[in-house]
């Protein structure tokens, strides 16, 4: 049996899934949409990932990084549960031992990360308000009627982007509405707002900031051939896409589940225990916490959201 | 006669005077009510009564009043304008005074502090002990056996506060009022988070403030908001003997986010930037918290 590591990203909007070998190479992988159930998301990620998977592989260590690592964590019984910054650093390091800056828009956060020597010397996270991400795109390619995976493409067309306030996503909507009304053609809005993605980034995250070449770009958004166009434009330096740009989490957090293996093998047997989570509010004192009861075969295995740490 | 009852929020002021006050009243013989620690329903209450532009601390600080209102006979929340000329504060500190004497029925006993026109904190603190039937002498001796008392506590917060520098771990210096800072709805769960991570937290409220108010200089010249002076006047104090930076501020506050913002841009230090309003989930503050922990830890391993 030859040994194999399972690294799962769990995002807001989409969960990605690799397999990797002891060399670090990609042996399956998968990306489906999260639809605001990660661990339904999860067991389909298992399933689809297990059913074509050969034979003569064995799981020697399983990671999740993400927005919901903590609770896929628990539930996959992960050896190693990382932020995503560290777990992006390390797999784009993989691919691309000199990377400068790293430029990343995901489904609600968006980040620049910064190394020098393979060190991760620098970084910065939007605020928590999701300006500017990939979800703000995407209700806005369902606001226009156009499928997202089209939307880079549009961009390109246009030769003239319309202008759209970059600041806030609020105003960038009626911004955008405003401008629809008025008549102009749908790839120049469309072309304006991957411009508007850009801007907000750069004023945002990349603040103060000295971006260095070479840049690689990922993340879902990094799909989208326009904003990576405007990106260029703007930063007058060529911008990196690996093919795997999406992946880029997930195999960092494999890497990381091979360097912090614990020599236990799993099964893929996880998609079948039954795993519930139950929201509660707690009436104990005046924090009126929101108690969150995390169930494994109907026994209790961990509870979050207690200010006091009593459960 | 029964005694006098005297509400102290504890919120922005009882974070600096809150000793002082305490032992000053009890010293004339007055009962002193401290609201508790702020919570959910506090907070709730805050948000309900206050401006919708004011910072969340000091909504915080309207839910702490609220739930003094008619447990008490008179509420302290004094009025500060300035402590001397290039010492101001936020424009706040000298509004809330007459918000809660607006907003509230229980009577805010008459505190006013303008150094720069001579109505010095003595000055104020004695006439609040005659406004409340006290002679001068009283109130004046009650005054200096107070400073004297805060003064010893304070001075045992800042030595424990400068013996965590020496610590082996990894230390961050975590910037920001202490209003903030110890507050159990903003800085408290994220000073616990680090400690969790095992990182050693040093306060940037808890030193000299004469030293740092001289210090900030090497940042700024033109600075004129005392707090926002002490704060920053810690970083040249001690950058070489701290691994990381985070400046901890709540939405939406003038001074700190102008200051931070100079102060970021100046520095080498690895920095977070975390600026809090009334949201419940920490797991925003979890990943930016790690990742920053991550950063500084790795910096220190491969010695840059």
């Amino acid at each position: 049996m030859k040994p194999c590591y399972l690294g799962i990203d769990i995002g807001s909007i989409s969960t990605k899934g690799v397999i990797i070998d002891e060399h670090h190479e990609i042996i399956r992988s998968l990306y489906l949409w999260t639809e605001g159930n990660p661990i339904d998301a999860v067991k389909r990620l298992l399933k689809g990932l297990k059913s074509d998977l050969p034979d003569c592989y064995e799981i020697k260590g399983i990671g999740t990084t993400g927005s919901a690592r903590k609770l896929i964590g628990l539930m996959v019984d992960a050896n190693i549960v990382k932020n995503e910054i560290t777990a992006h650093a390390v797999g784009t390091l993989s691919y691309y031992p000199d990377v400068r800056t790293i430029l990343e828009i995901g489904g609600q956060d968006s980040k620049i990360i910064l190394i020098d020597n393979g060190i991760i010397t620098d970084y910065s996270m939007n605020t928590l308000c999701a300006a500017g991400t990939g979800s703000f795109l995407s209700s806005q390619a369902k606001r226009l009627g156009i499928p997202i995976e089209e939307f880079g493409e549009l961009a390109l067309q246009s030769e003239n982007p319309v202008k759209i306030a970059a600041r806030c996503t609020v105003f960038a909507e009626s911004d955008l509405i405003h401008k629809a009304q008025l008549g102009y053609e749908k790839q120049d809005i469309v072309a304006g707002l991957c411009k508007s993605i850009v801007l907000n980034y750069l004023n945002n995250v990349g603040k103060g900031k000295k971006l260095k070449g070479p840049i690689v770009f990922q993340g879902g958004v990094s799909k989208n051939k326009g904003v990576v166009k405007y990106f260029e434009e703007v930063l007058h330096e060529k911008v990196i896409v690996d093919k795997n740009s999406h992946l880029m989490g997930a195999i960092g957090i494999a890497i990381l589940a091979h360097n912090h293996q614990s020599g236990k093998t799993y099964s893929f047997n996880i998609q079948d225990i039954s795993f519930e989570t139950k929201g509660q509010e707690c009436n104990r004192c005046s924090n009126h916490c929101e108690l969150l009861k995390i169930y494994k075969d109907e026994k209790l295995v961990d509870s979050w959201g207690s200010k006091c740490g009593k459960y | 006669m029964d005694k006098v009852r005297i509400g102290i929020p504890r919120s922005i002021h009882y974070y600096y005077y809150g000793e002082l006050w305490k032992y000053f009243f009890e010293q004339l013989g007055c009962e002193v009510i401290i609201s508790p620690k702020t919570n959910y329903e506090i907070m709730e209450n805050g948000i309900r009564l206050a401006n919708d532009e004011m910072c969340l601390s000091m909504k915080n600080l309207i839910g702490h009043i609220f739930y003094l209102q008619g447990k008490c006979d008179f509420i302290m929340v004094p009025r500060i304008d300035n402590y001397g000329i290039q010492n101001q504060t936020c424009t706040n500190f000298l509004a809330i005074y007459d918000i809660a004497s607006n907003l509230f029925s229980t009577p805010i006993l008459n505190y006013n502090v303008d150094v720069a026109h001579h109505q010095t904190e003595e000055k104020g603190m004695i006439q609040i002990g005659e406004q409340l039937g006290f002679s001068k002498k009283q109130a004046t001796q009650a005054y200096h056996e107070a400073k004297t008392h805060a003064w010893q506590h304070k001075d045992r917060q800042i030595q424990k506060n400068i013996e965590r520098l020496k610590s082996n771990q990894q230390k961050v210096l975590m910037i920001g009022h202490p209003y903030n800072l110890y507050d159990e709805t903003i800085g408290k769960p994220i000073a616990s988070f680090l400690k969790k991570l095992g990182v050693e937290v040093i306060y940037s409220d808890l030193f000299y403030p004469n030293i740092t108010n001289r210090m900030s200089k090497q940042l700024s010249q033109e600075l004129y908001w005392k707090f926002n002076k002490e704060n920053i006047g810690v970083i040249p104090l001690v950058q070489d003997q701290v691994d990381g930076i985070l400046f901890l501020s709540t939405f939406p506050c003038g001074p700190d986010s102008l200051v931070n913002e100079l102060v970021m841009r100046k520095i080498h230090l690895p920095y977070l930037n975390l600026i809090l309003d009334d949201m419940d989930g920490m797991a925003g503050f979890e990943t930016r918290l790690e990742s920053f922990v991550d950063i500084i830890q790795e910096r220190k391993q491969k010695n840059v």
